[in-house]
């Protein structure tokens, strides 16, 4: 009897399907990038080699043309230029994002008015809506207002797809916070900007720092609106690498920057594991 | 009595000026896209020259061609296999990663990585894996499979469209795993445990407990997705196998054309892409509501 309980019991250990299931997603997300990693590499790769013919390294002195990663790392490949578009667009976008949400995601977590259903469905409504039905509609406004092509339609358009997840995210933390410990340093005589500054930004700043990084992480990865917005003055990471493989094959140096277009990524995975607990982001989409 | 009123008519006008700006960003930019898309298709574009206000024949013309609708059907089918294959591998693997094991800390950085990168990786990603000459086709030639590049299954550029449909489920297994997975550790297994200890064996458990309690997850995560899908531009552009194109393809080719008022067309296909999505979208939410009554859930 005891035996047959503890076999219909839940079992908190991994069956051998999934341990043969963990190790085969992670072959289908990280293996690509080995050949990748040896494309970049090569000089000469021919088919059916499973490993380059002639490497990089070997041909760097032989050859007169910049080769793989001399080309990558120089000044033709813009990718300096690419990275720092998109983190300095990443960034003002992340924090025009915040000022705005912060406001609005204070008054969904707590107060109840009419038209607030309405509202929040208004707000999920850019994650619902294709991008390319708002991107080429969109270029056709800042054609007209003359900011196509530049910084500032790049950054506000960024700010559609992003300030639904934003005011998720802000909500959540807005609604685990509670009015008590404000309520009581009220009482206790702070005056407004005393508890917005001790009280309620030093118990928000996890979840702010996570809807941070999360916006951030977006606007770096947009490739639709950038590309549509940008009019090819403007290029960012993602829009680089497009214009490099649009051809449907990929040398050796757009193998090359396909790793440096990851990098950041592998750098936000890092940091952000540490500031966006899952919870939260549960909280942002579930319920 | 009428300082009070007062002081509501002030609270209410405090309270909208605190959702103004993200109101007024998302009416201005995002509402008046649509709008301009919507009065555009139906004729109206006097910086062309033309203003035929409202008329459907751009509607007309784009709705009466075939190649319109083999154009929605594989952005259809597209958006619809690659969501669907990657909610099964996400629920599988949001499964095994609320059970314990050995490296689990590690394995929740290595399968969220796609998460973070653009598609357009991906897709160099499955160039170089799913390519004649890319490194599939070589491991199938070193188990003397193939003997020539050109023996290799086409699996880039066709309508069959493995290569667009592999990115997509590359990069959206991580985002519908991380969403169901959220919703399983905001439940607790309490639930399951009880199940369990009821009698309920695992397919049960999974089917009657589980599965319905991570619906939430399911339906948000599989909604964002399909809806990117259906307007997403750079994999089926570069992977896809030409003409018929998807539509968000086809509405970027009409409006690159030197014929501007194909810009019209253009709008028209934008509107058709919104329209299509929005019908879709709203009758899976209405389905899902529905079955929430049923399991007695609001």
């Amino acid at each position: 009897m005891a035996r047959k309980f503890s076999n219909t019991a839940l079992n908190n250990q991994l069956s051998g399907f999934q341990k043969v299931y963990l190790i085969l997603i992670v072959g289908f997300i990280l293996g690509p990038f080995l050949p990748l990693i040896i494309q970049s590499l090569a000089f000469r790769w021919a088919w059916p080699d499973l490993l380059p013919g002639t490497w990089w390294m070997e041909q760097r002195e032989v050859s007169r043309m910049p080769l793989a990663w001399d080309y990558v790392l120089s000044p033709y490949s813009r990718i300096l230029e690419a990275t720092i578009n998109t983190v300095v667009i990443g960034s003002i976008v992340t924090v025009i994002c915040l000022a705005i949400c912060l406001p609005a995601a204070r008054v969904l977590a707590r107060e109840s008015f009419r038209g607030k259903s309405g509202f929040e469905f208004f707000l999920s409504l850019p994650l619902i809506v294709p991008e390319a039905a708002i991107g080429i509609a969109l270029l056709m406004i800042f054609i007209r207002m003359g900011i196509a092509g530049s910084y500032l339609g790049i950054i506000i358009a960024h700010l559609i797809p992003t300030i639904p997840y934003m005011i998720r995210m802000l909500t959540a933390v807005y609604q685990g916070l509670g009015k008590d410990f404000e309520e009581q340093a009220m009482i206790l005589g702070a005056s407004r900007w005393q508890v917005l500054r001790l009280v309620t930004l030093p118990m928000l700043l996890p979840g702010v720092v996570a809807g941070a990084l999360f916006t951030f992480l977006v606007s770096t990865n947009i490739f639709l609106l950038t590309f549509f917005l940008g009019q090819g003055k403007i290029i960012t990471l993602p829009t680089l690498l497009f214009s490099k493989i649009s051809g449907g094959t990929l040398d050796a140096s757009a193998a090359g920057i396909t790793l440096i277009v990851t990098l950041p990524g592998v750098i936000l995975l890092i940091i952000s594991e540490r500031f966006i607990k899952e919870e939260a982001f549960g909280k942002g989409f579930g319920n | 009595m009428a300082r009070s009123h007062d002081s509501a008519l002030k609270e209410r006008m405090w309270l909208w000026l605190q959702l103004s700006p993200v109101l007024l960003i998302l009416a201005v930019l995002f509402g008046g896209a649509l709008v301009l898309a919507v009065v555009q298709s139906l004729g109206f574009a006097p910086w062309f020259g033309v203003n035929t206000f409202p008329s459907f024949q751009y509607f007309g013309a784009l709705w009466g061609s075939v190649s319109f609708w083999q154009s929605l059907w594989l952005t259809l089918y597209y958006a619809t296999v690659s969501t669907v294959i990657a909610l099964v591998m996400g629920i599988a693997l949001a499964l095994a990663l609320v059970r314990t094991f050995p490296g689990k800390h590690l394995y929740k950085y290595v399968y969220k990585l796609p998460l973070m990168i653009p598609y357009t990786v991906g897709i160099a990603l499955a160039v170089i894996m799913l390519g004649n000459g890319g490194m599939i086709s070589r491991l199938a030639s070193f188990f003397g499979f193939i003997s020539d590049p050109s023996h290799f299954p086409q699996i880039l550029k066709t309508h069959a469209g493995w290569g667009i449909i592999a990115v997509y489920v590359w990069k959206q297994v991580p985002f519908i795993t991380l969403a169901i997975y959220a919703v399983m550790l905001g439940i607790g297994r309490e639930t399951e445990e009880a199940a369990a200890i009821l009698g309920a064996n695992r397919w049960q458990i999974l089917s009657q407990v589980t599965l319905p309690q991570i619906m939430p997850g399911v339906v948000s995560s599989t909604l964002i997705c399909f809806a990117f899908n259906v307007g997403a531009f750079e994999a089926p552009f570069i992977l896809g196998g030409g003409f018929p194109d998807t539509l968000p393809v086809v509405a970027w080719r009409y409006f690159n054309d030197a014929d501007y008022t194909l810009q019209l067309q253009g709008m028209a296909t934008v509107v058709s892409i919104a329209l299509v999505a929005g019908i879709i979208l709203f009758s899976y939410l209405a389905i899902y509501r529905r079955f929430e009554r049923k399991i007695g859930r609001n």
